[in-house]
């Protein structure tokens, strides 16, 4: 975030909605109709009460318009084009309203350039993003480094069994760098997993774990589904296939790894239980008259503060888990258009209602980390 | 309410009593039973607080159970599979996105539910995630998503006035709140 040079641009941000060229934003019907200015604050007023405009909350009620540069036009929205909403027609009766259809811009602006397009078709509201969680308005050398290096580490852990490729999942403390916890899918259990591995011949060495390290950070998978087909997230459904061995359907490696560092926390603050408010707060001021700084004071709630790297985009089930363990980034290297639900099928980043926001980036590593280290082994291979 | 069967009532009876067990240990008061012909066979509650993991849903619960289950009486996947396709849940709050996502991967056949879950619903409220994509041939069928049949509003002010009663008392694990805890309904 220091300055815009040092900025990577293998690390991207995912907003909260799908982006648009500015003068293709989506928009929405409505009706509108153009009123007497003197009318203007009194059916502003009863239509707020009877056709709020939940959904188009950036969108602006009145447009004023000038015509021949003489006495200003003004244009009132009523509500949305489907809703026949018989209060709207009560009032569009008593004042004689001629009505017509018209496009607003069906989201709020994210630039002041989607900002300009939205207002030539029906005026809105614009407030620029104020977001706090650091790496959305870019990331410092150092920072890219060190996301760079932890994804590299997740997507080893992802390919570290021959011949498969699974999700894994990485939780960092962000404030100290330290990882807390770390898992790999565990819904097809290992030696069973190896066994059909062997039996369907599949060339497992070194080299080929490294191949599809390669594959999965060119994004290739068209060509490699096979590989994939034990990546829960993107194959949430495919654990019933699986004719023989264990098999614990709902143990994604996001799921895991959160409950690993529940673990971690509830051993590291042993003490700490459910407590009505009141005797929490007796222990709270008592904490802060002795000297404010109990060990339980200085416990995070949850993985508050905590970044997550995933090799792939997470499924719902994970990207829900993620929003009530509280994590604060999500960091992913592969998307998943299966099942992903930060960007490819759903977009929870994006559903305001949810109670938590963490901000999601998608991280290309430097591929030729992973090229130079496959040649290297075939060099040393060869010779 | 009298045009739900009298055994989803009951069912659905089970799953307060477990949302209340719930509330009883300061978790959030959501319960669940699951049911298969007509016998549950597993039931969960709420242990967000217990476990400081807050994925630990009385859904999350159930599932875990009945896998770890049959994982010692050593059936197989696809068996596990067809188990859970006879199952029905009971849940006193609408299933929030994860669990609404697990039901499905597990392939449940069908789910009740009491109140609805306007902040984090997966069965209609915010996303659907129980309604299948497509009719697919049955080769691609198994491996492919899979939908559940969804009923809401069975004895939903019952399961309202648990989570009322709570929030009342205030989360005992939530950080400390912005706003001063309501204290009307």
């Amino acid at each position: 975030m220091k300055n815009t040079e040092s900025v990577s641009p293998q690390i991207t941000h995912i907003p909260e909605k799908p982006s648009f060229l500015p003068h293709l934003q989506p928009t929405v019907n409505v009706l509108a109709a153009v009123i007497e200015p003197q009318d203007a604050n009194t059916l502003v007023r009863k239509l707020n009460q009877i056709a709020p405009l939940e959904n188009l909350r950036h969108v602006k009620r009145v447009r004023k318009k000038c015509i021949d540069g003489g006495k200003p036009q003004l244009s009132l929205l009523l509500s949305l084009a489907v809703e026949n909403d018989a209060g709207v027609l009560e009032l569009v009766k008593s004042y004689q309203l001629s009505t017509f259809i018209t496009k607003v811009c069906k989201y709020a602006a994210t630039s002041k350039e989607e900002w300009d397009e939205q207002c030539k078709l029906w005026p809105t509201s614009y407030h620029p993003p104020t977001h706090n969680i650091s790496g959305i308005t870019g990331f410092s050398e150092e920072e890219s480094q060190s996301v760079f290096g932890f994804m590299r580490h997740t997507v080893d852990l992802a390919t570290s069994s021959v011949g498969q490729v699974v999700n894994a999942a990485v939780i960092v403390d962000s404030s100290t760098n330290q990882v807390i916890a770390s898992a790999c899918d565990q819904v097809i259990s290992s030696p069973s997993l190896a066994n059909e591995v062997s039996k369907e011949g599949i060339c497992s060495n070194y080299l080929e774990n490294l191949n599809q390290q390669t594959l999965l950070l060119d994004g290739s998978i068209e060509e490699s589904k096979h590989i994939i087909n034990n990546v829960a997230c993107v194959h949430p459904w495919r654990w019933a296939l699986q004719s023989f061995g264990c098999c614990r359907p709902l143990r994604h490696a996001a799921i895991v790894a959160i409950e690993y560092s529940a673990a971690r926390d509830r051993q590291l603050f042993p003490d700490y239980k459910a407590l009505s408010p009141l005797k929490r707060q007796k222990i709270e001021e008592s904490d802060s008259q002795s000297n404010g700084h109990s060990s339980e004071s200085l416990r995070p709630y949850l993985c508050t503060g905590c970044d997550i790297y995933l090799a792939w985009e997470p499924c719902a089930m994970c990207a829900m888990a993620l929003v009530h363990q509280r994590v604060r980034r999500i960091f992913f290297s592969s998307p998943n258009s299966n099942a992903g639900a930060l960007g490819s099928v759903h977009r929870l980043q994006g559903e305001r209602s949810l109670n938590h926001h963490y901000a999601v980036f998608g991280v290309v590593l430097p591929e030729d980390v992973f090229r130079n280290k496959v040649l290297d082994a075939k060099t040393a291979g060869s010779g | 309410m009298a045009s739900y069967a009298k055994e989803t009532i009951e069912f659905m009876k089970l799953a307060l009593e477990q949302a209340n067990d719930a509330l009883v240990n300061l978790e959030v008061p959501v319960g669940c039973v699951i049911v298969e012909d007509g016998e549950v066979i597993a039931s969960g509650r709420n242990r967000t607080n217990e476990t400081r993991n807050a994925t630990r849903h009385a859904e999350m619960e159930a599932i875990d159970f009945l896998v770890e289950q049959w994982q010692k009486d050593g059936l197989s996947p696809l068996e596990v599979s067809e188990r859970f396709s006879k199952c029905i849940l009971y849940v006193t709050c609408e299933p929030c996105i994860m669990c609404a996502a697990a039901l499905s991967y597990i392939g449940i056949k069908e789910a009740y539910y009491g109140c609805g879950n306007d902040k984090f619903g997966g069965c209609g409220s915010i996303l659907s995630l129980h309604t299948s994509c497509s009719e697919l041939p049955a080769s691609e069928f198994a491996s492919s998503k899979k939908g559940f049949k969804c009923t809401g509003g069975i004895m939903a002010s019952e399961a309202v006035s648990l989570l009322r009663s709570f929030y009342e008392q205030g989360n005992p694990n939530a950080p400390k709140p912005h706003r001063p805890l309501k204290q009307q309904v």
